[in-house]
C-alpha cells in the first residue's frame, strides 16, 4: 500500500513530530508509514486522513496485487 | 532487568519525542515499582545469604519478591496496551525473536552440557538470555521498520 503522507505533510508544513502528536502516535510510527515500511490499521489510517481533511483513498493508495 | 530494558528502549524515546503519548502516564509508577521491586529483590538476596535462617523462613523469603514483580508485570502489560499500534507491532516482533532465540540458546546449552563442555545450567543464565535476545530482537525490529 502506497501513501501520500509525506507530500500532504509538506503541504501543511508539518513536521513528523507534529503529525504524530495530532494523531496520537509516536514519531517512529509516522516515519515507518511514510517510508512504506508499515501499513497502519484502519483507525490510525482514518485519523491520518482526517488530520489532513482528506478521505482515506486520497491518502492511501491500494496496489491491487497482480494475478495470473 | 526486563523493565529497565523496556523503559530504556520503549518508553523513553517516544516519551521524549511526543510527550502527549498516553504511555507517558505509566512512566512514573513503572519506575517507582521498579525501584521498590529492586530493593525487595536485593533484600531477599541478602537475607538468603544469612546462615542462621531456618528452611521454612528461607522458602518464605524466596517468595518475597513475587508481589512487587507481579505488579511490575501488570504495569508493563498496561503500558504496552497504551502504546500506539506501531510500537506494539515492534514489541511483538522483539518478544517473538527474544522467545525463539532464548529457546535456541537453551537447546544448544543443553547439548553442550551433555557433551560435558559446560557446567549445569544456572536458571539465572536463562534470564540473561531473555534480556539479551529481547534487546537484539528490539533492535532488529526497530531497524526493519525505519
Amino acid at each position: 500500500m502506497k501513501n501520500r503522507l509525506r507530500v500532504l505533510r509538506a503541504e501543511k508544513n508539518w513536521s513528523q513530530a507534529q503529525l504524530a502528536e495530532n494523531v496520537g502516535v509516536s514519531r517512529q510510527a509516522i516515519i515507518a508509514i511514510e517510508n512504506g515500511k508499515y501499513d497502519p490499521g484502519l483507525p490510525l489510517a482514518f485519523k491520518l486522513a482526517r488530520s489532513f481533511g482528506k478521505s482515506l483513498e486520497e491518502v492511501f493508495i491500494w496496489n491491487e496485487p497482480k494475478t495470473g | 532487568m526486563y523493565t529497565l530494558l523496556f523503559v530504556v528502549f520503549e518508553i523513553l524515546p517516544p516519551f521524549m519525542q511526543n510527550p502527549s503519548l498516553p504511555a507517558r502516564k505509566s512512566f512514573a509508577p513503572l519506575l517507582l515499582t521498579l525501584c521498590l521491586a529492586s530493593i525487595i529483590d536485593l533484600g531477599a538476596g541478602w537475607l538468603l545469604r544469612q546462615p542462621h535462617l531456618t528452611q521454612p523462613a528461607r522458602i518464605l523469603i524466596a517468595f518475597l519478591p513475587v508481589p512487587a514483580n507481579l505488579v511490575l508485570v501488570a504495569l508493563i502489560v498496561g503500558t504496552i496496551r497504551k502504546l500506539d499500534e506501531f510500537l506494539r507491532h515492534v514489541h511483538l516482533e522483539a518478544a517473538a525473536i527474544g522467545f525463539l532465540l532464548t529457546g535456541l540458546a537453551v537447546f544448544v546449552y543443553g547439548y553442550l552440557q551433555r557433551a560435558s563442555a559446560l557446567p549445569p545450567l544456572n536458571v539465572g543464565i536463562v534470564w540473561l538470555f531473555m534480556v539479551l535476545f529481547y534487546g537484539i530482537g528490539y533492535v532488529i525490529a526497530a531497524r526493519h521498520y525505519r
